[in-house]
């Protein structure tokens, strides 16, 4: 059984050292496609993480039984089956904003942060470790979409989780919001310079040069 | 390693995979559904307590039973007919070829392709029982789909009281505000027919200023209202409100 410290590493170190976004670049389509708002981004940030840990858990528990041919579709029932069940479960309760994100929910099968994550350490690892994997990397996506979303919404609408921060030249106040971060481009410049601070700050990041 | 790749063990593996995650689907799915269809209809109603001018209420459902008389009438005569509001099931009609029509390209402004012979309307009463509120739902091609909505007039079935969006693509933040309450509440007290105009329309009885940044939802908007006032739509169901013969 892996030590506490052990796990440790493994649920916090996606979020800065080997951050899934930042680092491994991936799962950059949904990333631009919920951070215009905070309360989107949140509810797919949880239905993310829940995804990737229990997808992650599930396929580390039969890894010995998975026939090896057929892995990825293997991997990819389960993923999907979990998706339709996070799916239903937010139409039921969070109806408005499931119907915001529509489709992205969906696509949460095809992101490769659940997908990597399943391949390259739920099929390698014990249930346990592989769950708090999937928490890991799940909260490496969250952190980026959280901060993304945060700069967006308050440069864009004035708002954060709806609630107005900054008071809008339209609405009688001063602050003229940025168009630009209201469309989905803006997050690739948010995440590039996310990107840029963290390998300016963790040297070890960056690439050798081939 | 090598004794789990024989077919039968891959099958057999790939199969009662196939079996559990079909069962755990299938499960949730039917569990949640009475859940699903309970928060969908509770939005709608939801949106159309907002647009009959009753603001954000706690209990939606109690409000919308106390407070509006949905009523379904035929299109083509502006007649009511004898059927459930509450079951009609919009989506379902208008695949339905003995409940709906294809509209002609000339005629379609808003886009809708098919139209449902019938259609629910709601009525907002005051307490004296006089018609307040007439709520049509709309609906029309904006720019990235079709815009859902709710048409709310007073009971001349002449001056707009309202108008809101609660299912569409649109941009967020440019077309995506056609939900904004400061837009909505420029059509108040607006007259039929509207025109959504890029300015100059302070002052004017039938023109409403259009969003900037979303010229194409709002003209979607413009053809929404346009069409289901027109002949095609509500027409012949207005004439009969604005002959007065609904009190």
């Amino acid at each position: 059984m892996a030590n506490s410290k052990e796990m440790k590493q493994v649920l916090l170190g996606p979020v800065f050292a080997n951050n899934p976004i930042a680092l491994q670049v991936l799962g950059i389509c949904s990333a631009l496609a919920v951070t215009s708002k905070m309360e989107k981004a949140l509810i797919m940030s949880i239905a993310l993480t829940l995804v990737t840990a229990f997808s992650s858990l599930f396929i580390s528990m039969i890894r010995n039984h998975i026939p090896s041919s057929v892995r990825i579709i293997v991997q990819m029932t389960i993923i999907a089956s979990l998706v339709i069940v996070v799916d239903q479960t937010l139409q039921a309760f969070v109806y408005a904003t499931a119907k915001e994100l529509s489709v992205f929910v969906g696509l949460i099968i095809t992101n490769c942060i659940v997908m990597g994550r399943a391949e390259a350490y739920a099929m390698k690892s014990p249930p346990m470790m592989s769950f708090l994997d999937g928490i890991g990397n799940g909260l490496g996506y969250s952190f980026i979409l959280l901060t993304v979303a945060f700069i967006r919404e308050l440069g864009g609408s004035g708002t954060l989780f709806g609630v107005e921060i900054l008071p809008l030249v339209a609405e009688g106040g001063w602050y003229q919001p940025m168009g630009l971060l209201i469309l989905p481009p803006s997050s690739f410049f948010i995440i590039g310079l996310i990107i840029w601070v963290l390998r300016t700050y963790k040297k070890d990041q960056v690439e050798a040069k081939a | 390693m090598a004794k789990k790749e024989t077919v039968g063990r891959t099958l057999g593996v790939v199969v009662g995979l196939c079996l559990v995650c079909a069962i755990v689907v299938a499960t949730a799915s039917v569990q949640l559904r009475p859940l699903q269809k309970a928060s969908k209809d509770a939005d709608i109603q939801r949106n159309i307590l907002l647009v009959s001018g009753f603001g954000e209420v706690e209990d939606v459902a109690s409000t919308f039973a106390k407070n509006i008389e949905p009523r379904v009438i035929n299109i083509e005569t502006g007649e009511f007919v004898e059927e459930d509001a509450a079951t009609f099931d919009f989506e379902a009609t208008k695949y339905d070829a003995k409940r709906s029509f294809k509209l002609d390209k000339a005629d379609d402004k808003a886009g809708v392709q098919r139209m449902t012979s019938n259609s629910p309307v709601y009525f907002a009463r005051n307490e004296a029982g006089t018609i307040q509120t007439i709520v049509l739902p709309i609906q029309g091609y904006g720019l990235w789909g079709i815009m859902y909505g709710f048409l709310a007039l007073e009971a001349d079935g002449q001056t707009v009281k309202s108008i809101n969006f609660y299912k569409h693509n649109e941009t967020p933040g440019l077309g995506g505000e056609i939900q904004n309450p400061k837009w909505t509440a420029m059509f108040e007290g607006k007259s039929l027919p509207l025109d959504i105009v890029k300015s100059g329309a302070e002052g004017n009885q039938h023109k409403v200023d259009g969003l900037s940044g979303a010229t194409l939802t709002s003209n979607g908007v413009d053809n929404t209202v346009d069409f289901w006032t027109s002949d095609k739509a509500f027409g012949p169901f207005l004439a009969k409100v604005r002959k007065g013969e609904l009190n």
